[in-house]
């Protein structure tokens, strides 16, 4: 079995994914796990580069245009996610999400 | 392909009115508001944002059914205009109960929040096209974020909104990760080629990793079990009115883009429930879903003391009985589980809009802070009577039809000869816990007498009043011509 460009993009994009699913999944600082939200949202990112790069025939450019969409609602997803950390800051002082439990039940 | 701009703006009036609403509201508050009390404040904002709605709304049925929009970008047709109505009304009704119950500093940026969620809600109802439907859905989430985490004085909100994120972020994640596999399957982002596209290929292990992301992503933004654990906190912590938004329109607007991407874009990929042989696809891995969220929602609302946790957990029961819907809607077609979303919607907001009075008179956590409602507020007490019961589905009320029209749209693919069919005597069992933790809070607000501490009557701010009522009446209405909605789906 040969690897082609595509396919060693396809790896490396799900190699960072799984990274990014394992920060976001296990980290107990807020920030590390919007850290690994956004490695998640650039290895999707990387798969439409590299589906329109290396894709059958010349098509439009659908996946960069995707990316470029997708680029700008991760940053704004960025910037809600740091208010939402100052919010949790202003009140247990650091953010820790394991100290974040005062909702249960 | 033909791309014609005029066309375009036609189709997006209804969001460009609600964005110009928003900004509209934001300078008023910030030039005239400035020098005024924070009551009329409020009341200017929830005015003007009603005003951007009604707009949207006028807009919305005229925007007709003309089909594919600008290549396909969008679509119009019944059910869009049907669900962009419906939206449309929920966030009105949301709006209309905020004067005199919002207790929250900037109540022009509040407001201006729920039109940009709002803006998020109609263009997935219209969305045709995994990027509109990823940036619509994106809009719709961010504004809900912030909507959650509004209330900076209370620790519980921060923490609400925060989890609501982490969650909600992982799940766009997944979403954009499932899209991008989908492209590179299909070699393209419209509903419709891809759908051509899957009907010639064989199925790739690729595409069963796309399927599972999208539904994962989907499961998340549905709070359908296992992916369920953020909505009980969310709804908790939020303030009361962002947690009806997150409840009502934003499910509304979801199941309708689900409805549409699964079954108008993957639908070669379906699989079979009807039989127990059934193919593989994804209608299976639904169905599981749709099974354990009946379960966890329905069990787990039993041992609840807080009344917004429980309406959480029935929330999430009521996610499993709409998969239910979206899994029959290839043969009833989307109208029952419009009906149901759109019913759910409404009494969902209604009840949370009784929790939002109760709360702004001093405070409504646990179950036992009803207690005694209908001493201390006749008008309260019967309208939360009307909510209650309609999310039990008890007849003549909307929520029994939305109910029957769902579960008889299951059974009616092939009776009991599949798991479709044994799902929907589930979930008619599962009624019948729901009904009692639902009379549980009924028991409190009509029954228990109040503890002596909280006796005092409560002043129930006029537009809450109003649109209580007015909400009780459409889900009695509704409930007693069910045909009133359905026949909008008939061709």
């Amino acid at each position: 079995m040969s690897f082609g460009p595509l396919q060693l993009c396809l790896l490396f994009s799900s190699a960072l994914f799984c990274v990014g699913l394992m920060g976001a999944l296990s980290r107990s600082n807020a920030i590390l796990v919007l850290l690994g939200i956004e490695l998640m949202l650039n290895a999707a990112n990387i798969n439409f580069i590299a589906f329109w790069r290396y894709g059958p025939e010349p098509s439009p450019a659908t996946g960069v245009i995707f990316v470029i969409f997708a680029i700008a609602i991760a940053a704004a997803e960025a910037a809600v996610g740091l208010a939402l950390v100052i919010a949790i800051y202003r009140h247990q002082r650091n953010i820790r999400l394991q100290e974040a439990d005062t909702l249960k039940g | 392909m033909t791309l014609s701009f005029p066309q375009l703006l036609h189709a997006l009036l209804p969001e460009a009115s609600l964005v110009l609403g928003a900004l509209i509201v934001l300078a008023v508050d910030l030039t005239i508001g400035r020098t005024q009390s924070p009551v009329r404040r409020i009341r200017a904002a929830a005015t003007l944002g009603l005003l951007a709605v009604t707009m949207a709304a006028w807009h919305a049925i005229n925007a007709g059914a003309e089909g594919s929009v600008f290549g396909g970008v969008l679509v119009l047709d019944s059910l869009t205009m049907a669900t962009r109505t419906g939206v449309l009304l929920l966030s009105g009704l949301t709006l209309a109960l905020l004067p005199g119950v919002l207790r929250l500093p900037h109540p022009a940026e509040y407001v201006a929040t729920i039109l940009f969620a709002t803006t998020g809600f109609t263009l997935m109802a219209a969305a045709q096209q995994l990027l509109v439907a990823f940036a619509a859905l994106e809009l719709a989430s961010l504004s809900l974020y912030v909507l959650a985490g509004f209330d900076k004085t209370r620790r519980e909100s921060a923490e609400a909104a925060l989890k609501y994120f982490l969650f909600g972020g992982i799940a766009a994640a997944f979403l954009l990760f499932g899209f991008s596999l989908l492209y590179g399957l299909t070699g393209s982002i419209d509903f419709m080629v891809i759908a051509e596209q899957l009907q010639v290929q064989r199925a790739t292990p690729l595409l069963v990793v796309a399927l599972v992301m999208v539904l994962v992503a989907f499961g998340f933004k549905a709070a359908a079990a296992p992916f369920h654990l953020w909505a009980p906190d969310a709804y908790q912590g939020a303030p009361p009115s962002s947690a009806a938004l997150i409840a009502s329109a934003s499910k509304l607007a979801g199941f309708v883009l689900f409805l549409r991407l699964f079954w108008h874009g993957l639908g070669p990929a379906a699989g079979s429930v009807s039989t127990f042989q059934g193919a593989p696809g994804w209608l299976p891995a639904v169905a599981i879903l749709a099974g354990a969220s009946m379960l966890l929602g329905n069990l787990a609302a039993l041992a609840q003391w807080n009344v917004r946790r429980l309406l959480a957990y029935s929330a999430i029961a009521h996610a499993g009985s709409l998969l239910l819907g979206v899994m029959a809607a290839r043969v009833s077609g989307p109208g029952p589980l419009f009906y149901y979303a759109a019913t759910y919607g409404l009494a969902t907001v209604g009840a949370f809009g009784v929790i939002a009075v109760v709360d702004a008179a001093g405070g409504c956590h646990k179950i036992s802070d009803l207690a005694g409602l209908q001493r201390r507020s006749p008008l309260l007490a019967g309208c939360l009577l009307f909510f209650i019961l309609s999310l039990a589905g008890i007849p003549p009320l909307a929520g029994f039809f939305g109910k029957f029209a769902v579960f008889a749209a299951a059974l009616r693919i092939n009776g009991l000869a599949g798991p479709l069919g044994w799902l929907a005597i589930l979930a008619i069992l599962l009624s019948a816990v729901a009904l009692y933790y639902y009379l549980v809070i009924l028991k409190q607000a009509l029954v228990t007498p109040a503890e002596p501490a909280q006796t005092r009557r409560i002043a129930v701010p006029r537009a809450a009043g109003v649109t209580l009522v007015l909400i009780a009446l459409f889900l009695l209405l509704t409930g007693l011509f069910p045909s009133l909605i359905l026949r909008l789906f008939r061709s």
